[in-house]
């Protein structure tokens, strides 16, 4: 009992000179979102996003084998085509801009298109209906890898208009906010695309609300926050660190959508607005969680941690939390205490 | 000026006292008579009152004053002895409490004399609780999915709880188990199987008669013979045979006779009265035609005071009925995984708050040193705590269904399988029975697992830093990643001041029982209202700060 005795005390001093050494480094806001987002470029996972390319490629090439001339040719869309992805979830979207004449209607041609991809791919993956496409999830791979692509069918308004004006019907599957099932959207997914070029600050913002919503599991969409946040550096003089930009875009949510009058209009087609894909509780829901989060991190600095993670897989050496700036880790190896992610009950 | 010469002259100020007469100071209380008047009344009443040396001040529950009138006993909220059932206002001062007093007698008068008012909550009729052989005895039942019809009888079979005393007697309380009726149906109370499983250890016999056995609707029948009316031959004739096969054997045995009927919103009560084997309140009588004995016989009721027993509806109605959860949690299948210090708390809170479906999961075994801040007894030793929670939850509510858990599913079979594609399957349908899972393991590599299984049930985790500084209450499906950081990164938890037992390398957190119950009860007050007004479910830690607790959400 001495020799375990000691061995504690010495452990001890080791974890009071670490915490102490914590609680002297306040969290900078503005250098830990910077790694945040650098834990999460996509660039950490070539090998993985080599295979969603691959895989992405083989289902282009089946959709362009089967519908031939019935469609024009299928093209990437979606977060890597915006330049807004993130490492920890993701997925390819691949949209199919079909003719006008080979399917009498929307559904048709929606149903027609998941049962080709059903049974293609059902054996290897799971596919199903999704509000506006179909979702393909291959079963994991032999390295613990699963891809999953978007499939987006979309429909010229006229024969050959296509080729003029890039618009698409879409057939809207399941209800959306205002949009009822069965009905449809036209919209032209190259201006949502051509919408974020050339918009570096809001990139960063939009990937660093879609970790929040990713980590956080919150089902808001993606293109929802993308077009928001957009629409806030349009609206309100958003400058500063990092930080800074990103608590004035979640004031600017916070203060805006639960406005009646507040829209956002999809740059494919300015009829649509995407706001009416959330029902009145979902944007009180909305604006609440930027209060929410503005106050818990003005509180206390770490719990930016608690919104918007590193991802530890791709942390780097010197900024892991082993070492210095981003909390005491679990693996913090001792014998004789237990680590600060000890719970009791 | 003397106590009854105060009295008198106040209550002669009182507008409504036409007349105060025949005042006097008794040996121990002043007695007299007045006689009220108002326009609303027709003609005046006269009442007896009587006050006690206590007033202004109440004795025990009951006003020290009493108002008496016997041509009013059929009347609401008059007692056999024609006194009246006021409640009234508190007040020290004899002269304003007296006004106060006869007023709520005017209000008695116009509510019930005047208006002829019914009340919306029932009254159980009135008798006086006997005892029997000098004992107490009691009677308690629930519902049944089963509607009696008049006239219906048969066995009842009982179960016997704790004996204990009552008013300073002894007691045996008993529960009815189930109904066993003459077409040979059994009827199961609406108990949970805890109570329902055993075997009987005690009998009688049930008569449903529909119409309360009572003079005025009010005053239970003291006499056998007031029940002629009600109780069939029959039923005599059952109970007869009965007595006469158990006399050898039973005689003296006692064997309650429950009498039911119908109060409100078609609910039953039964009245009970154990009766003698040897001494049942029957006779024979011969029967006669024209005069001349037939040379059968049959049973009639004798003239035999009734002693009725202590009896009680405890259907979940009223067992909860003075306070539960929402039924948006007590109606819902919930499992807890854990059940120690934290854990046997929820358990224990969601049993009396009403929930219906409970099932516990741990491994650990219960040791003396947990009783201090646990909801574990010292007098059932040492126990696998789901076992003695199981019997700890069945004492209190008999209305709970509660299953334990194979003690290595979630501490280690999960663990070896829960990435093998099919048998990750299968955990996924066996946890997806339960509606609400409230995990207090304490164990981040189980939280991790129940996170990753994307569950559609209801999760939520509940843990808590050294010294119960803080509660941390996560929901699925945002339960890991937050613990996990607030517990690394904000809370501070100190985990060197930790408490050694003797004998073994496993220290644990210190906090007394009070340190972790504010805590809990707060968060499932906060839960509970998280259901029961449909709200979004967002994480949430209640800090303690000096004496104040905060509860932060996420």
């Amino acid at each position: 009992m001495i020799g375990r005795f000691s061995i504690r005390i010495k452990f001890g001093f080791i974890l009071d000179m670490v915490l102490t050494k914590i609680k002297i480094m306040a969290v900078n806001k503005q250098e830990y979102l910077s790694n945040v987002l650098e834990t999460h470029r996509i660039s950490h996972i070539d090998n993985l996003v080599s295979k969603f390319k691959e895989k992405r490629d083989e289902v282009k090439t089946a959709l362009q084998s089967k519908y031939g001339t019935d469609i024009y040719t299928p093209f990437d869309s979606g977060s890597f085509k915006k330049h807004t992805a993130i490492n920890t979830k993701f997925d390819l979207d691949i949209v199919v801009p079909f003719k006008r004449n080979p399917f009498e209607t929307l559904e048709k041609m929606f149903l027609d298109l998941y049962e080709f991809l059903d049974n293609e791919y059902s054996e290897e993956a799971t596919v199903r209906k999704q509000k506006v496409s179909i979702g393909i999830e291959f079963d994991e791979d032999d390295e613990g890898d699963i891809v999953s692509l978007d499939i987006v069918p979309g429909r010229e308004l006229n024969q050959d208009q296509y080729s003029d004006d890039n618009n698409l019907n879409l057939f809207v599957n399941e209800n959306y906010g205002f949009l009822s099932k069965n009905s449809y959207i036209q919209t032209n997914i190259q201006s949502q695309i051509d919408h974020i070029k050339a918009k570096e600050d809001e990139r960063k913002i939009i990937r660093l609300l879609k970790i929040w919503k990713h980590s956080n599991k919150e089902s808001f969409k993606s293109f929802l926050l993308e077009l928001i946040t957009i629409k806030a550096f349009k609206k309100k003089d958003i400058t500063g660190n990092l930080w800074e930009k990103l608590e004035a875009v979640m004031e600017y949510i916070r203060d805006n959508v639960t406005d009646e009058n507040f829209k956002l209009k999809d740059p494919g087609n300015s009829n649509n607005d995407v706001m009416d894909t959330l029902e009145n509780w979902e944007r009180n829901d909305l604006s609440n969680r930027m209060t929410t989060i503005i106050e818990r991190i003005n509180d206390i600095d770490e719990n930016i941690k608690t919104y918007f993670p590193v991802n530890s897989d791709f942390e780097e050496e010197e900024k892991s939390s082993s070492n210095e700036g981003y909390g005491l880790k679990s693996g913090i190896a001792t014998s004789s205490i237990p680590p600060t992610t000890q719970r009791f009950g | 000026m003397s106590r009854v010469s105060i009295i008198e002259t106040q209550i002669n100020e009182i507008p409504f006292v036409e007349e105060i007469y025949e005042i006097k100071q008794e040996e121990l209380n002043v007695t007299g008579k007045v006689r009220i008047a108002f326009p609303e009344l027709s003609a005046p009443l006269d009442f007896k009152f009587e006050i006690t040396p206590s007033y202004p001040l109440k004795n025990y529950d009951s006003e020290s004053i009493t108002f008496r009138n016997s041509d009013l006993v059929e009347l609401k909220h008059v007692m056999g002895n024609g006194a009246i059932c006021i409640h009234t206002s508190h007040n020290i001062d004899l002269r304003k409490k007296l006004t106060i007093d006869f007023l709520s007698l005017k209000k008695w008068i116009e509510k019930y004399y005047i208006n002829k008012e019914d009340d919306t909550h029932y009254e159980h009729l009135i008798y006086k609780e006997k005892v029997v052989k000098d004992i107490y005895h009691s009677y308690i039942f629930t519902d049944v999915n089963y509607i009696f019809t008049k006239g219906e009888f048969g066995k009842v079979y009982l179960n016997e709880l704790s004996n204990g005393t009552y008013k300073g007697k002894n007691i045996k309380n008993y529960i009815v188990q189930s109904f066993f009726t003459q077409g040979k149906f059994k009827i199961n109370c609406n108990w949970s199987s805890w109570y329902i499983k055993s075997s009987p250890t005690n009998g009688g016999a049930f008569i449903y008669i529909d119409d309360a056995p009572a003079l005025f609707g009010k005053f239970a029948f003291n006499n056998w013979e007031d029940l002629k009316q009600f109780i069939p031959h029959e039923f005599l004739k059952f109970l007869h045979e009965f007595e006469k096969n158990n006399l050898k054997k039973y005689k003296g045995t006692l064997f309650p006779i429950f009498i039911g009927y119908r109060t409100i919103n078609s609910e039953i009560h039964w009245l009970v009265t154990p009766i003698e084997i040897g001494n049942f309140p029957i006779k024979g009588i011969a029967e006669r035609l024209e005069g001349k004995k037939t040379g059968k016989w049959y049973s009639e009721l004798e003239n035999d005071k009734i002693s009725w027993s202590i009896s009680r509806n405890s259907s979940y109605k009223y067992f909860f009925g003075r306070g539960a959860l929402t039924s948006k949690i007590t109606d819902k299948k919930v499992l807890i995984i854990g059940v120690g210090a934290i854990g046997s708390m929820v358990a224990k809170t969601l049993v009396r708050g009403g929930c219906k479906y409970i099932h516990i999961a741990d491994y650990d075994v219960k040791e003396p040193e947990n009783v201090c801040r646990s909801e574990y007894l010292f007098n059932l030793g040492i126990n696998d705590k789901i076992e003695e929670l199981s019997r700890i939850l069945s004492a209190i509510s008999p209305f709970v269904e509660l299953e334990t858990i194979d003690n290595h599913y979630f501490n280690s079979v999960i663990k070896f399988f829960y990435d093998k594609k099919e048998i990750r399957k299968e955990f996924v349908k066996s946890i997806e029975n339960y509606d609400i899972i409230i995990d207090c393991t304490t164990d981040n590599d189980l939280m991790y697992i129940l996170d990753s299984l994307k569950l559609k049930t209801d999760i939520m985790n509940l843990s808590i830093t050294n010294h119960a500084k803080a509660l941390i209450c996560a929901f699925n499906p945002n339960i890991y990643d937050f613990v996990i950081n607030q517990f690394s990164n904000v809370l501070k938890n100190d985990v060197e001041d930790l408490y050694n037992p003797t004998g073994c390398w496993d220290p644990t957190f210190k906090a007394s029982f009070n340190d972790i119950a504010v805590l809990v009860q707060m968060a499932l007050k906060n839960i509970n209202g998280l259901y029961e007004n449909n709200l979004r479910k967002n994480n949430f830690v209640i800090k303690s700060i000096e004496s104040n607790y905060k509860v932060e959400e996420f």
